[in-house]
């Protein structure tokens, strides 16, 4: 993986337009390709090595000899895995998906709502008070850890959902990501709404909300998957084994004392396959959205 | 997603949505649904946390005889690996603390209040435990604490390879370190002390002849002895005949089993695992000596029973407690010999248990009498670690013993300073 | 349920309701300000800022085994933490780590954004491959280069490779000389992080126009290096900026991979890792680990504006 040296160099710009084919621009193109093609590979690796490991045995996996193909293909380890009812594999699968999506929808309310206030209402103190969200994103979550556990447990929020999604929807960088948006929305749009009588909130329903979905669509897409890998929140808020989400479930397959690497690995291919799916289906969003962050060139 | 996606929300209800969630947020209520199941037929509850064994079948076991107590309903927290001491000691912070719960004997527990004195339910059976543990557990007098099970730690290796070596049981770190030379193949390494090499680090202190602490609790781990033995263990670690980095820890059987090396050190537990995979090919010996006129050593660790002293029903929770760990035989003996091997506390369940009597089984009890040390309570959790930092830098950075052994000194001193004055 | 928390809460900036402000044609908007922001801001201040202000409280504290402390011992605690090697050696170990992986993750995120920009067919494949592993998490992530690609065992991938050309196997992670383990954690880092920062390469790519390079071509710039250097990389100028600082964030935020990966060590302990040891592990010092993450969130600040100085960082906020 690190010998993919970005190859700066030949970084000739697509812009000049391939009017006359060049022999250079072949012998650069299949160069290109192979470039491309290599790192590609080396992405892929891990990817391979779970599909392998799930669909092997324990005695293969660990064999003298590698072996790049499973003799037999093991579909039995699915079953064996939601059968084993030391971890419980469909409960934390059903968990993550709620936590997934509830995650999504706050942040997406709360952050939104917040970053347009933030950009368009005019209000004496708005810099300040953006400069204490801005603050936040300095912060690293380990450090306000212990307090933020206690606290949300004397509210007795340990092992809920309640406990494993409220705390995670005030997004600093969620809602610094919408305030830069929305300073480049266009004003036109919300001034023909004033005009019609809306107010702030119809205007954002009726106007600026419907225009924005591709950006909206982009940032779900990212806090869903914040929200699907998050690990050490649920690690500490999830003590029951009924709250455990995925990546609690996937990290005790890996400190169990019992080591089976069938099991592991399956776990974790089923527990990325709802993020490659939706990465694969969304992708255009996302890429959209991403060029539309306030991080634009 | 799906809701911002449409835009029929009417007002209100996105007014309703966000006030609810506003007043989710800000009223701080206090207590509110736990998410846990509560009460039973009687009523109470009862929360208990064990970190997660290994074994097939532990978890249910615990979960059955929860369930066949009368006096509350018990909450079972199956905690897993490595995040046990982290989950317990920041859940002992709150409300949602565990009533009793699984520990090692550690002072800190006791000076800070945390656990409760446990003399009026042990004391009617005390002559049935093994002195040694209850020794373990007494602080001034009182004994915080019921032993569950005692798991001897030691090493494990297979006879076939040995014998196909050439190479006999070793007497002397010396020879472990030689063994380990002529037992490493391209494909089986000679020896696995485990993946950071620090579990095996009370037995080579006690088997340099030295201690972790002195009778009137000053470090008695830094000596010449002790320093020769880290350097033997820097030269070993550094040699290739190690056993690093397996995927799964000294613990669990695999690399033994697997046939990744030829001596693994490990714990009694994992010895039906192994005797059912390798049959006879199976040998044990203790951690050999490593100074002249030292004995073997052998890490007597395991597991013990602790009531919370600031939980909701102190008294529930002991009665908890007397009721399986002290009544209930039955389930002792279960819990110590179905699963993996334990040597039961108990001294009448041990000389009933048929189990332990013959074969491997019995050498390792052998070992566990001959040769087994104890945890000494007054060795705390921040001495363990500092102990640990020894092993990490003299064996695996390369760091000269003495000087290892200074920066430890004064972290436990410090900590001996602010537990003893 | 402790009654201390809402001590030394730093307050966002008081709610005083002004009518001095110039209206724009709009009817209160300041109460509309507040509909729009207040949720976030009170859940900001009861999830984030009432946390840190507990933590600056403990932290003149000493609070062992508990968060309710009440022996007061000033500045004890921050000497502590500032003497003890082990929390400045872990901002030395940040300092290596930070100097190894932006710029590399910078360079590889920016490499792979330049050749997919270039691709004529298969564009979209490419781009998935690359930006695919974004969708993992750093467990599932770390679980597979322990367990299958740098385990230390004969079946590991890397040592299999190494294998077939007759090298011993390498402890990858136990032995820190050489320090392999810096291979490791490095690249379970690009690999989940590159292709997020391609994205952004890539739309920042296409949002140069073209006529700056024929504007180039006409001057006698060469395709290539020259073009690269002089039209290519200052129209990333922003970009990179950005993607530097978010890649700097998020290296002293990092946890998960040095948590999974390295085990009862006294070196690769980033300060975050130093300080969850402290607070959480073993010692339970909430006063000393409270300090710590108070020295961090002063240092992480100050270095956040230096470089937004430097780099012209919050640009976006003159666009106003």
């Amino acid at each position: 993986m690190t010998t993919t040296t970005p190859p700066i160099k030949d970084a000739t710009p697509v812009v000049t337009k391939p009017r006359g084919i060049r022999r250079g621009s072949v012998i650069s193109s299949t160069g290109l390709y192979i470039a491309t093609g290599v790192a590609a590979f080396l992405f892929l690796v891990p990817f391979y090595l779970i599909v392998r490991n799930a669909l092997s045995t324990d005695a293969e996996i660990t064999g003298e000899n590698w072996k790049f193909f499973p003799t037999d293909i093991q579909w039995g380890n699915i079953s064996e895995l939601f059968s084993d009812n030391t971890v419980p594999f469909a409960t934390s699968l059903w968990n993550s998906t709620i936590v997934g999506v509830a995650h999504t929808v706050g942040v997406l309310l709360v952050c939104s709502l917040a970053g347009y206030g933030l950009a368009r209402i005019p209000y004496k103190h708005a810099n300040k008070i953006f400069y204490l969200v801005l603050v936040t994103l300095m912060v690293p979550a380990a450090v306000t850890f212990v307090p933020s556990f206690v606290l949300v447990s004397s509210l007795g929020w340990v092992s809920s959902f309640r406990g494993l999604i409220i705390p995670g929807l005030f997004s600093g960088f969620t809602c610094f990501l919408f305030r830069q948006y929305f300073l480049g929305f266009p004003k036109e749009l919300e001034e023909a709404a004033r005009v019609d009588g809306l107010g702030y909130w119809g205007a954002y329903w009726r106007v600026v909300v419907p225009n924005s979905l591709n950006f909206f669509a982009a940032i779900a897409t990212i806090t869903f998957i914040q929200g699907w890998n998050a690990f050490l929140w649920p690690l500490v808020i999830g003590q029951d084994q009924e709250a455990w989400t995925v990546q609690v479930a996937l990290s005790s397959y890996m400190t169990n004392q019992t080591v089976n690497f069938h099991l592991i690995f399956m776990a974790t291919a089923i527990s990325i396959l709802p993020l490659v799916l939706v990465f694969l289906f969304l992708q255009r969003w996302l890429v959209q959205g991403v060029a539309q962050t306030g991080i634009k060139g | 997603m799906s809701a911002m996606s449409s835009n029929n929300w009417d007002r209100r209800s996105i007014l309703r949505a966000t006030m609810g969630l506003a007043a989710a947020g800000g009223l701080a209520a206090c207590g509110g649904n736990t998410g846990r199941s509560e009460g039973g037929a009687s009523g109470k509850a009862l929360t208990q946390y064990f970190h997660a064994y290994g074994e097939a079948g532990t978890q249910e076991a615990i979960k059955r005889y929860a369930k066949d107590f009368d006096g509350a309903n018990v909450a079972t927290q199956w905690i897993t690996g490595s995040n046990f001491e982290s989950k317990l000691f920041s859940a002992l912070l709150t409300g949602n603390a565990p009533d009793v719960f699984e520990f090692h004997p550690q002072l800190q527990l006791i000076k800070s209040g945390q656990v409760a004195p446990l003399d009026d339910i042990i004391n009617p059976v005390k002559d049935d435990f093994n002195p040694a543990d209850i020794k373990s557990h007494t602080v001034d007098g009182k004994i915080y604490g019921v032993r569950m099970i005692d798991d001897p730690q030691f090493f494990f290796y297979r006879k076939s390879m040995l014998e196909k070596a050439g190479v006999d049981v070793p007497q002397t770190l010396e020879e472990l370190a030689e063994a380990a030379d002529k037992l490493t193949t391209d494909k089986v390494k000679g020896l696995f002390l485990g993946n950071n090499m620090v579990s095996t680090n009370y037995a080579l202190v006690w088997a340099a002849g030295a201690d972790q602490l002195n009778a009137s609790n000053e470090i008695a781990y830094h000596t010449d002895e002790v320093a020769a033995a880290l350097r033997l263990y820097r030269k070993m670690f550094t040699s290739g005949h190690l056993l690093l980095d397996a995927p799964a820890d000294y613990w669990d059987p695999s690399a033994l089993v697997q046939g990744l090396t030829a001596i693994q050190w490990c714990g009694m537990w994992a010895m039906p695992v192994m005797q059912k995979a390798l049959g006879d090919d199976l040998g044990i010996f203790p951690f050999p000596a490593a100074a002249s006129g030292a004995k073997p050593a052998v890490y007597n660790g395991g597991w013990s029973m602790f009531v919370n002293a600031k939980g909701k029903n102190v008294d529930l929770a002991k009665e908890y407690v007397k009721w399986l760990w002290i009544d209930q035989k039955k389930y002792q003996e279960d819990w110590a010999l179905s699963y993996g091997f334990h040597v039961p506390p108990r001294v009448s369940i041990a000389e009933s248990a048929d189990k332990l009597k013959s074969g491997l089984p019995a050498e390792g009890v052998k070992l566990f009498t001959d040769y087994g040390r104890f945890d000494n309570i007054n060795w705390t959790q921040a001495m363990i670690t500092a102990l640990e930092e020894v092993i990490a830098d003299a064996v695996r950075k390369g760091v000269d013993p003495q000087k290892a052994l200074d920066t430890a000194d004064k972290k436990v001193n410090r900590e001996l300073k602010k537990l003893f004055g | 349920m402790s009654t201390t928390t809402t001590r030394d809460v730093t307050r966002p900036a008081p709610a005083k309701v002004s009518k001095a402000k110039p209206r724009r044609g709009v009817r209160g908007s300041t109460f509309n300000f507040w509909l729009f922001t207040g949720p976030f801001l009170l859940g900001l201040v009861i999830f984030v800022y009432i946390p840190i202000g507990w933590s600056l409280w403990l932290s003149f504290f000493e609070a062992r085994y508990t968060v309710t402390p009440n022996t007061f011992v000033g500045f004890d605690n921050y000497k502590q933490m500032l003497t003890n090697g082990d929390f400045v050696g872990a901002l030395g170990t940040f300092t290596v780590f930070a100097i190894i992986i932006v710029p590399i993750t910078w360079a590889l995120s920016l490499g792979l954004a330049l050749m997919v920009h270039r691709l004529r067919f298969m564009k979209a494949f490419f781009r998935s491959v690359f930006f695919l592993p974004t969708a993992c998490s750093f467990v599932a992530a770390s679980l597979i280069w322990k367990m299958s690609i740098f385990s230390g065992v004969r079946f590991g991938l890397a040592n299999t490779i190494l294998g077939w050309f007759g090298v011993e196997n390498i402890a990858w992670l136990a032995n820190p000389s050489p320090p392999w383990y810096w291979l490791v954690i490095v690249t379970v880092r690009l690999w989940l992080q590159a292709g997020f920062y391609m994205i952004l390469f890539l739309a920042a790519l296409q949002n140069i126009p073209p006529e700056l390079y024929e504007a180039a071509a006409i001057d006698g710039a060469k395709p290539g290096w020259q073009t690269f250097r002089h039209i290519t990389l200052p129209q990333l100028r922003a970009t990179s900026t950005a993607v530097v600082l978010l890649l700097l964030v998020a290296a002293y935020q990092a946890f998960d991979e040095f948590f999974n990966l390295l085990a009862k060590t006294t070196w690769g302990r980033p300060p975050l890792v130093e300080l969850y040891y402290t607070a959480l592990g073993e010692d339970q010092d909430y006063g000393a680990g409270s300090a710590g993450a108070m020295i961090l969130t002063v240092l992480i600040c100050t270095v956040t504006l230096l470089q937004g100085k430097f780099m012209g960082f919050g640009r976006g906020d003159e666009t106003k």
